[in-house]
């Protein structure tokens, strides 16, 4: 799952791309709101933490020309003032959720889980493929009830399919949504991934679909 | 209409003391020009008579005697008033047959020759006399002739008293005429002054928010003025309001990282920061909303549409609240219904009604099982705003605790533990009030009055 952080304050930002490092996100960092803008425009992120109050181009005008271009990933706005038209006019531009500054990183990590799973269409933060169960909130999987330990990008590549589940997924998108913009991409590590998965938890568990990519479902689920 | 501090009240009254004192003056003066010219041509007709009963004197044989007598009838009529005397040397010589058997009075002080005064002075029947004396001397005697002329001096009196009607009436009427004039002229001259007041007032409730209109040469550099000042006014609003956002700003971040660093450490140490943390995050959102609300009063033409307001904010807690688990159904969310919101208007700035009815609403929406209701009505002077919600709601002994500083009863659930307070001090400094009571839904009924605007 990729996230972008647009922050003005460094300390901030890197505080909030730690802890969503540490819970198994891929983070991109923006300093201002034409970066920020920028990134948001290019790049498929699965959610966007965005402060209000950032330089060059403010974090409303941003998020609207956002909405405006038919960008419809999940949007957190921080806010430092704390009035409530800022809040109204923050979801008046389409914002999904805000969080007041200060804030627990808990709790930011709490509502972008959140805003990822419902943006997918999930209703719990429990998400259940057949006999293998992800808890978003703890990043931990048990396959059968087992605990199943995975390392920190065999979980977001699994993360990303029980969270998209019964889609097929390109390798392109796979790389996209896992590796942040200042990674080095090679699609072999993908097939690697899936690999390892399948050993570790249920080899029918994905599927392959040659030339177009990979699905995940529940065996049985005729997929 | 006009009070008495007004400068309708003082131009007009300054005119009318003004007028009456002029009026006074004048009507003295021609009084006393008139008389004047009255007794001067009373004294010219009986210095005419004089100059008559002079030419009949002659001395013949070492006395003064008449050649003949004036004919008028009036000096033969007894007592009439009419009389004329003629004295040689002082001692009464010939006298009129109007005097009967009566003696003039001497006059105050005999004219010395060739002289001639006139005076009034006492009749026979006690009436008043108009007279004129003169003394001459006769070709051939060398002797003192006074010969004194009189006339009843009712006749100059009576002219006067016709002249004095005449002159009270038309002053009178000169004066009515004049207060008449000021009056008009006072209300018309300041008509701008009072154009001026009504678009004030229009300003002071909100309709306008500067002074249009054309003004006179002598009042526009004072609409300018004024212009100048309310929008300056609105300018420093406006500068202290981003002021303070831009203070939240700046302190909110730093305490941002600085609660995170704590909450990632260990140890007493890291438990004091966090605590501290959370302690000046409330005081510095505190002190803000009040310092932001106290810039907005008092200045004239703030109005709030709660309408809208409700709306916007019934859209947002809507979003914030859409996942919200309620505690007996698989729905979640909260529906929020607004009732008789529309038309009505507060005094207040509209980021400050906000705040209020935001809180109130959030608090609802985060208590609330599955509804809050939003109604406003307005009262002769008020606009009451009840917020009501089903949820648990608050005891009766507690709710005082609520709106009490920064006091929380549930630390569970998230909010700087500010909320209601802060409603509690805006409404107060907008000279509303806030009263928590039980709902009729089964939860809290937070009921804000503010007043309404005009």
């Amino acid at each position: 799952m990729r996230v972008l952080v647009v922050e003005d304050e460094a300390d901030l930002r890197r505080q909030i791309s730690r802890a969503l490092s540490e819970a198994g996100y891929s983070i991109d960092e923006a300093p201002d709101g034409e970066e920020g803008e920028f990134l948001g425009d290019t790049e498929p992120y699965d959610a966007v933490v965005l402060d209000l109050g950032l330089p060059k181009v403010d974090g409303i005008t941003v998020l609207k020309h956002w909405r405006k271009a038919g960008r419809d990933m999940p949007v957190l706005i921080l806010t430092a003032r704390d009035g409530w038209n800022e809040k109204v006019a923050g979801f008046d531009a389409g914002a999904d959720d805000y969080l007041t500054k200060p804030f627990h990183v808990e709790e930011l990590l709490a509502r972008v889980r959140a805003l990822i799973r419902r943006s997918a269409g999930h209703a719990s933060p429990v998400l259940e493929c057949g006999p293998v169960m992800l808890d978003t909130r703890a990043g931990k999987v048990t396959m059968g009830g087992d605990t199943v330990t995975l390392t920190a990008h065999e979980l977001k590549v699994l993360s990303y399919f029980m969270h998209h589940q019964g889609r097929v997924l390109s390798q392109s998108e796979l790389i996209e949504h896992i590796y942040d913009q200042d990674f080095d991409r090679d699609s072999n590590t993908i097939e690697v991934f899936i690999a390892r998965l399948r050993k570790k938890l249920a080899p029918e568990l994905i599927q392959t679909h040659r030339g177009r990519g990979y699905s995940m479902s529940a065996p049985g689920d005729g997929a | 209409m006009f009070s008495r501090s007004s400068v309708s009240f003082r131009l007009i009254l300054l005119s009318v003391t003004w007028i009456v004192a002029a009026l006074a003056v004048g009507g003295a003066v021609l009084t006393h020009h008139f008389r004047n010219h009255v007794e001067n041509s009373f004294d010219f007709g009986l210095t005419r008579h004089v100059e008559e009963l002079l030419s009949y004197a002659e001395f013949v044989d070492g006395a003064v005697t008449l050649k003949t007598r004036p004919t008028d009838p009036s000096y033969l009529r007894p007592l009439s008033g009419w009389y004329w005397e003629l004295a040689v040397n002082g001692k009464v010589q010939e006298r009129s047959r109007s005097l009967w058997d009566q003696v003039l009075p001497a006059a105050p002080s005999p004219p010395k020759r060739g002289e001639s005064i006139g005076y009034f002075h006492e009749g026979p029947r006690g009436e008043r006399l108009r007279a004129v004396a003169a003394t001459y001397s006769l070709p051939g005697y060398d002797g003192d002739v006074t010969i004194y002329f009189t006339g009843p001096a009712t006749v100059i009196e009576k002219a006067l008293e016709e002249f004095r009607e005449t002159l009270v009436m038309s002053s009178v009427l000169l004066a009515l005429g004049l207060i008449l004039a000021v009056v008009l002229q006072v209300i018309l001259g300041l008509r701008p002054l009072k154009l001026l007041r009504t678009r004030l007032a229009e300003i002071h409730a909100g309709n306008a928010e500067r002074l249009t209109g054309r003004y006179p040469s002598e009042v526009e550099p004072l609409v300018a003025d004024l212009n100048q000042l309310l929008e300056h006014n609105a300018q420093v609003i406006q500068r202290a309001r981003t002021h303070a956002g831009n203070l939240a700003h700046a302190l909110k971040t730093p305490l941002a990282v600085l609660g995170n660093e704590a909450d990632r450490m260990e140890g007493e140490a890291a438990k004091t920061v966090a605590e501290q943390v959370v302690t000046m995050n409330q005081l510095v959102t505190r002190h803000l909303a009040r310092a932001r609300a106290a810039g907005g009063m008092g200045v004239p033409g703030l109005r709030a549409d709660i309408g809208d307001i409700a709306s916007g904010l019934k859209r947002t807690l809507q979003r914030i609240y859409q996942y919200k688990a309620r505690a007996d159904s698989d729905q979640t969310g909260v529906s929020i219904a607004l009732v008789n919101v529309h038309d009505r208007f507060v005094v207040g700035d509209r980021q400050d009604i906000e705040e209020m009815l935001g809180n109130l609403m959030d608090n609802a929406c985060k208590w609330a099982a599955t509804k809050v209701r939003v109604t406003a009505e307005r009262t002769t002077k008020d606009i009451v705003i009840t917020i009501d919600d089903d949820g648990p709601g608050v005891p009766e002994h507690q709710r005082a605790e609520v709106l009490a500083r920064g006091k929380r009863l549930d630390e569970a659930t998230p909010g700087s533990g500010l909320g209601l307070n802060i409603v509690h001090e805006l409404a107060e400094l907008y000279h509303g009030t806030l009263v928590l009571e039980s709902s009729d839904l089964g939860g809290l009924s937070a009921r804000l009055t503010l007043p309404a605007a005009p």
